[in-house]
């Protein structure tokens, strides 16, 4: 350790190990990309294990280092200070500059990124290894290992980056990994789909992040994590989303009634909308059930473990943001808790092991959303990190599952199909050993680790109250007094900051839903257990081409008179498989020791604790001291109570009565049974609302483009050239007699136009200034007279009336605001021919509703 | 000896990107791997070279030629071709990369010089002095690149070109050195009669290129080309001729110098018609909606090397026009309208492109209409007039023609293979031709904006800049969340299109036995990708390069719009003094050191024209 500590003197400024973290992966991915064919198996194998392994072991390093460091710091503390925030950067290069800001791309590892990082490629190693043996023989072996390679830089970069742009990059990078690797298998189009599906849902998730972006710069100035906690009072400006510019006046009130928000809860829903897209939250989640299309290997890594919990890393990271806003933490601990609901019922009824556990995923990371929405940050992230032990877990076991399965039925769907398991225990027992491990940490079996990362969520939803700050009390206050025209009494400024209070029912709320959750986790969790390997296995009896007969599921019962088929026994998997799933297992049962919160052991919390110093500033409980321990001890029995109903019920209807309360619940309740069945029907309602509005505005749009834009617009524009060409040619025909006509016309025009007096002036307005110009047409031998007053006299009265005839063919008029003059000018050419015209010249009142368009008064820039 | 082994050793970044770039090709051609091997060395070469703060050898001088150079050995190049022998293509072929090459290599010269404020490379020679025109070049921040983007485009285009074009060749090579030398004109005069000599010049190489090597419909678009533009230079022509007419009324002699005639500031309603006639020009040829259609066309029908130079440098010349000109000239009228053209390129650009380009069967066509949803983004930076939007234009004008060039080129390598653009005719194509779906992605990548790519920091500066815009009045936060929406269509069409074209299975039996892209393709589409890359990880290479200028910009164009805030009646003329206003001190100094190095040098003026300039105005007004 002091070696290594002595060989970066100065960690805080430069730890250029990151870039040994972040430069490995990415070294394979290019190497196996671009050289794997090359390579051959072997060879890539080795690539891709030796990246992501040397990845872990520097990571494990700047871990430990970091650990020594903070350990140091807070040695010399005195007792209850708070331990100072501990930063490894390595400042890479300039990546751009703007006017107020420079972006560099800068990493920096705290304890918040050093856990994470310890988790994505500890994790992400184990399920290297596990593909190794999971995508033998595929064709493609080396584009799958770049890819994953690929993907694991991408994660590092996102929990590295030191600034949201950076984080950015590795946001969208995970993306793009992502689609890749469900669209691995590409030549299926239910694949390519998912992939597209998951890319563009991410994608309007990244639209909320990148506005926020720009609402954080335009606040703040700044884009760092640093920049923008230091500056983070400028949040509180405003920002009237409504009426946009000015309403018209026809519109009814209600409408144009301004809508004013602050800056800080428009940025916490906007990051909240990346979130929800990257982490599959209502209304964004509906890209993840689809993404196990991939390789399951890649749904344990990415869809799992690493990066769908970029959400909720990213609420804790920019927690500092969040607190800001009690809405916007509102709205973050409410759509998790009713997505962990949500999700949870579809995961019920799912036949399809995979798509079971993804629900299971998209109920989880509800939990995390609800945690981190109350303000209990460091439980959020542990049930990030546990969740990552237990549902790579499951997935790799379920992906050891789908590997035998497939071995005998060479068909994707089919052996996902948990109605064609059953009995797996037998066969394959280290893979039955590890998954019960792991669903006894999701399920939350008391002293696992999912059991203390979950209870410690509900506790947190229970005690937890974000307070508002001083800055959004005043300002509530301001506007209210604004709204009321007076200044207000002391009870209605209470009531205005009681109202920036998150409501108590919501707490409650919140808690009741989680524990409903947890209460279908432990329910449908052991359903899967009990279907896949408990029973009699039922692949005995599957049909080559079973799928193409019917597609109503119900009557697949009808093929039991089959007879069994010959084929291989389902068999247990290679090492490379099974070691990862017995490394993760362990972690699944013992991992919560380390925030085992009963137990009074907390060290995880008190690490991370230093990178969420300023949010958690805001966050109290409604207990304190011995209460909140006693209360902490009380409110560990309905999480206990929740795992003990779950697991009974399905232990009674799934392996006492073989399934058959559930057969009969489905065909009593079937419409129901159905809707759940097909997710609440809520990709078609996209299909429907959203998707359907956009393909019609897009039809439409190709269409105007096509007919009134070059149809009609440029064909007019023809049409009217033409005809002028038309009508010239008329004149041209060649003929003497039609050129004499033409010139008697003409001269006769020119004539008549030459006889007359044309009285047209050009007035030039000054409105500011008063001063008017009246300028009359020039013309041969003209002269002028004017009436500048307008009293029907000519000027200098004085002359004779002939004498009044000036050259003067321009005037000035002063006119005072709000007034008018009436200005005459009669014109006499030189035939003695006379006009006269009269012009009305109307000052305005100055409009001083209208204010100088841009500030222009800015100081010039002066670039470096 | 030391010293030789020391520089190898400190160009280790280009060795090793060599011997990578090298080992990249799969099948055994030398060729292939010698060319890329170089062209990747030569890239990181120029990243080392260029990176901001890396040790400079600074030149003593600017050679006053090397923009006469640039221009105008591509022109007298044009000219020889014309009387070589039609009967041997390899070496007019030969010959015309060789002078786009060297073009390409001499442009390089421009980044040896700091684009300090004012202008660079000036040369100035009397043309028709009866008229005031000159024959005056220069480059600054703002056109370098272009430049740049000229010399770098048109010899891949050229190359691919003669790859698929087999008929014709001496004239195909004529219309590719001279339009060159049209387009590097036109990116650098700074003659206002000059510029519209370039302007018009462009059109003619282009205007056989389509409709001579064309597909069916060629002749029809060609029209159309030429037509649009025509019609929208002719109102351009009348609003110069009524600014020189003007700055002769207020000075007594004429000038066509764009340094000169920006000193006129004419009255409110005035500036907006001449503001009008300026941009209707430059908008057809970017093109924004609703003067959009002749563009698809075009595209659709213009042989691959037409459709690449037509997308990375023709449409830049429109906004690059729009920012030099009508920006420039005309500050107060930009300004005043810049909130409603924001709408504008945002909704009938950004949105309505991409949901079109959604919905188009033709490869081509889909293509075609991305880059008007691209070149959107670059109007909106312009329009929100800010440093980093502005900054980020100029970038994404640059990534569109590197990225969007890429699309055309890989959309050509399949009308090659298969003599057919419909979408649908695809399908499965990764499985057969593997480099060429993994080149596509990366380009598609780049075209939607993913960080990492070049797109993605265009379109986030103009983003950023965007939302921080006071021209924009209050729509600037909805101007930045629309165009910031617009990037979840440009997945949208453009992931629709890969499905289509690369996934899924090989339906179509004639795609089966589709060969992988060849030695002369690979080698054309090595450097777009790198420099995808390039800008996408090291954008300060460039940025650092025009910040200056956009900087200066910036300045005079405030300080204009404030002296044109007040009403005034008559035009009148802007002096630096007049401009630096209130300032005072130091600030004051250093303000007018800018402004007169923004004037540049006025060669041939003698000391005593004040004098008789004064005269001119006494008579006038005795004359009234």
């Amino acid at each position: 350790m002091e070696s290594l500590l002595s060989l970066f003197p100065n960690p805080e400024d430069n730890f250029p190990l990151i870039a040994v973290i972040l430069g490995l992966p990415l070294m394979g991915a290019l190497i196996n990309g671009i050289f794997g064919k090359r390579l051959g198996p072997e060879g890539v194998r080795t690539m891709a294990l030796s990246a992501v392994g040397g990845s872990f072991l520097a990571s494990l390093a700047a871990f430990l280092l970091l650990y020594a460091r903070v350990q140091q710091a807070s040695a010399s503390l005195s007792e209850g200070a708070a331990v100072p925030h501990v930063k490894f950067v390595w400042n890479a290069w300039r990546w751009l500059a703007l006017e107020t800001t420079s972006i560099d791309v800068v990493f920096a590892i705290d304890s918040l990124s050093a856990t994470m990082m310890l988790v994505v490629t500890g994790v992400g190693g184990l399920i290297h290894l596990y593909s190794t043996g999971y995508m033998a023989g595929d064709p493609s072996y080396h584009r799958f290992f770049a890819y994953l390679n690929l993907f694991i830089f991408s994660m590092l970069v996102l929990i590295l980056g030191d600034n949201l742009p950076i984080l950015f990059v590795g946001w969208e990078g995970v993306g793009l990994c992502s689609y890749l690797l469900i669209g691995f298998w590409f030549e299926a189009d239910k694949n390519a789909s998912a992939g597209k599906k998951a890319f563009i849902t991410n994608r309007i998730g990244d639209f909320g992040l990148l506005f926020a972006m720009a609402m954080i710069l335009h606040t703040t100035g700044s884009l760092s994590w640093a920049g923008i906690e230091a500056r983070a009072p400028e949040l509180f400006n405003e920002l009237q989303i409504w009426p946009i510019g000015v309403a018209p006046s026809w519109l009814p009130a209600f409408l144009t009634s301004p809508v004013v928000v602050n800056y800080a809860t428009l940025i916490g829903l906007a990051l909240f909308l990346g979130c929800a897209g990257k982490s599959a939250q209502i209304p964004l989640y509906v890209w993840l059930p689809d993404a196990m299309a991939g390789p399951t290997p890649v749904s344990a890594l990415i869809h799992a473990a690493t990066m769908v919990t970029a959400g909720v890393y990213l609420v804790a990271r920019m927690s500092f943001v969040f607190v800001l806003s009690p809405t916007a933490m509102m709205v973050v601990a409410g759509v998790g808790a009713f997505t962990a609901l949500f999700a949870a019922t579809i995961g019920l009824v799912q036949h399809d092991i995979k798509k079971v556990l993804a629900y299971s995923t998209v109920s989880q990371l509800g939990f995390m959303f609800m945690g981190v929405g109350v303000g209990a940050f460091a439980s959020g992230m542990f049930h990030v990190v546990t969740h990552a032990f237990f549902k790579a877990c499951l997935f790799l076991g379920a992906g050891s599952v789908i590997h035998a399965m497939h071995a005998r039925i060479h068909d994707t769907d089919a052996s996902q199909d948990m109605r064609n398991m059953g009995g797996l225990r037998k066969y394959m027992p280290k893979t039955y050993w590890t998954y019960m491990a792991a669903t006894a940490a999701i399920i939350g079996l008391p002293l696992t680790a999912g059991f203390f990362s979950k209870d410690d969520i509900l506790f947190r939803a229970f005690v937890n109250r974000i307070q508002p700050s001083g800055l959004l009390k005043d300002l509530a206050i301001r506007n209210a007094v604004q709204k009321a025209g007076a200044p207000l009494s002391d009870e209605a400024r209470e009531a205005v900051v009681q109202g920036l209070h998150i409501p108590e029912w919501f707490s409650t709320a919140v808690f009741v839903v989680g524990v409903t959750a947890a209460i279908l986790t432990a329910f449908y969790m052991l359903r899967t257990v009990f279907l896949t390997f408990f029973g009699d296995f039922r692949g005995w009896r599957i049909v080559p081409g079973w799928k193409n007969d019917d597609h109503d599921h119900d009557h697949h019962a009808s093929h039991a008179h089959d007879e069994p088929i010959d084929g291989p026994v389902p068999h247990e998997s290679p090492w490379a498989m099974w070691v990862p799933l017995v490394v993760l297992a362990f972690f699944a049962l013992f991992a919560g020791w380390v925030n085992a919160g009963p137990f009074h052991l907390t060290a995880f919390s008190h690490w991370l604790e230093p990178s969420m110093q300023s949010g958690l500033k805001m966050v109290t409980t409604i207990k304190q001291g011995d209460e909140l321990t006693h209360l902490e001890h009380l409110l560990l029995i309905p999480g206990v109570l929740a795992f003990l109903i779950g697991s009974g019920a399905a232990y009674w209807v799934y392996y006492v009565k073989k399934g058959e309360p559930a057969r009969q619940a489905a065909q009593s309740a079937g419409g129901l049974y159905r809707l759940v069945l097909d997710k609440w029907r809520i990709d078609e309602l996209y299909e429907a609302t959203v998707l359907g509005a956009f393909h019609s505005l897009a039809e439409t749009a190709a269409l105007f483009d096509k007919w009134v834009i070059d149809g009609v617009l440029a064909r007019l524009t023809t049409i009217v050239i033409q005809s002028f060409g038309s009508l010239f040619r008329a004149f041209q025909t060649g003929r003497v007699q039609m050129y004499a006509a033409v010139m008697v016309v003409g001269l006769f025009a020119t004539g008549a136009y030459l006889l007359t007096a044309h009285g047209e002036v050009v007035v030039t307005k000054d409105e500011a200034g008063g001063m008017y110009i009246v300028e009359a047409a020039p013309g041969l031998g003209y002269k002028y007279r004017w009436d500048r007053d307008g009293d029907g006299v000519w000027d200098n009265p004085q002359l004779e009336q002939d004498e009044t005839w000036t050259l003067l063919q321009k005037v000035q008029v002063q006119v005072p605001p709000g007034q008018e003059t009436k200005v005459r000018v009669e014109v006499q050419n030189a035939f003695k021919m006379t006009k006269i015209r009269e012009i009305v010249l109307r000052r305005p009142l100055p409009d001083k509703s209208r204010p100088d368009p841009v500030g222009m008064n800015v100081p010039i820039e002066v670039m470096p | 000896m030391n010293s030789a082994l020391g520089s190898l050793i400190d160009l280790w970044p280009a060795l090793v990107a060599g011997a990578f770039g090298a080992f990249v090709p799969k099948r055994p051609s030398w060729w292939e791997r010698a060319g890329v091997g170089l062209i990747a060395a030569l890239l990181a070469m120029f990243v080392m070279w260029m990176w901001p703060g890396a040790e400079q050898q600074q030149v003593a001088g600017e050679w006053p030629h090397l923009l006469n150079v640039l221009i105008g050995l591509p022109l007298i190049g044009s000219f020889f071709i014309l009387f070589m022998p039609r009967q041997s293509p390899r070496v007019l072929r030969g010959l015309t990369l060789g002078i786009l090459l060297v073009d390409l290599l001499a442009s390089l010269w421009l980044l040896q010089v700091p684009m300090s404020t004012g202008w660079h490379f000036v040369y100035v020679h009397e043309w028709i002095p009866a008229f005031g025109i000159r024959y005056h070049v220069a480059v600054d921040g703002i056109s370098l690149w272009l430049v740049l983007l000229t010399t770098f485009i048109t010899p891949i285009a050229a190359y691919v070109t003669f790859g698929s074009i087999k008929t014709r060749i001496k004239d195909l090579c004529f219309s590719f050195l001279f339009l060159q030398a049209a387009m590097i004109g036109a990116f650098v005069a700074l003659d206002l009669f000059l510029f519209y000599v370039f302007w018009e010049l462009m059109l003619i190489p282009m205007y056989l290129m389509i409709g001579v090597w064309g597909s069916q419909d060629r002749i029809k678009a060609a029209l159309k080309f030429f037509l649009y533009t025509m019609a929208g230079s002719v109102l351009m022509l009348a609003a110069m001729l009524y600014l020189v007419y003007t700055y002769s009324q207020l000075t007594g002699e004429v000038s066509f110098s764009l340094l000169a005639l920006n000193k006129v500031l004419l009255p409110q309603q005035a500036q907006l018609l001449c503001f009008w006639a300026f941009a209707i020009a430059f908008f057809i040829k970017v093109p924004m909606f609703p003067v959009h259609t002749w563009l698809p066309d075009a595209h659709v029908q213009a042989p691959t090397g037409g459709s690449i130079i037509l997308a990375a440098i023709l449409l830049k010349m429109g906004t690059y026009a729009y920012l030099r000109f009508a920006m420039g000239l005309f500050p107060w009228a930009a300004g005043t309208q810049a909130a409603n053209l924001a709408g504008v390129a945002v909704l009938g650009g950004i949105i309505y492109g991409a949901l079109c380009s959604w919905k188009q069967d033709d490869f081509k066509r889909l293509v075609a209409y991305s880059s008007v949803a691209h070149l959107g983004y670059v109007m909106l930076g312009l329009f929100a007039n800010t440093h980093t939007s502005t900054q980020g234009a100029l970038l994404q004008m640059v990534n569109h023609g590197v990225s969007t060039g890429a699309l055309f080129l890989l959309v050509g390598v399949i009308y090659d293979r298969r003599h057919t653009r419909e979408i649908s005719e695809f399908g499965g194509l990764a499985k057969v031709m593997p480099v060429y779906a993994a080149v596509f992605l990366v380009v598609t990548m780049a075209s939607v904006g993913v960080p990492g790519t070049n797109g993605f920091v265009g379109e986030f500066m103009v983003i950023m800049g965007t939302y921080t815009s006071p021209y924009l009045g209050k729509f600037h936060w909805v101007d930045a969340a629309v165009a910031a929406f617009g990037v979840i269509l440009a997945a949208v069409y453009m992931l629709s299109v890969v499905q289509k074209v690369f996934f899924g299975p090989l339906k179509n039996p004639k795609n089966a036995h589709l060969p992988d892209l060849n030695v002369r393709e690979g080698i054309a589409l090595v450097p777009l990708v790198i420099m995808i890359f390039v800008i996408g990880l090291f954008p300060s290479v460039f940025l650092s390069r025009s910040s200056q200028s956009v900087s200066d910009f910036h300045t005079r164009n405030r300080l204009v719009w404030n002296e044109s805030q007040a009403a005034n009646p008559e035009p009148r003329l802007l002096t630096n003094d007049i401009l630096a206003g209130s300032l005072s001190g130091s600030s004051r100094d250093e303000l007018m050191k800018r402004l007169e190095a923004l004037d540049g040098q006025e060669p041939g003026r003698k000391p005593d024209d004040k004098g008789s300039k004064d005269e001119t105005l006494a008579i006038q007004e005795e004359s009234k």
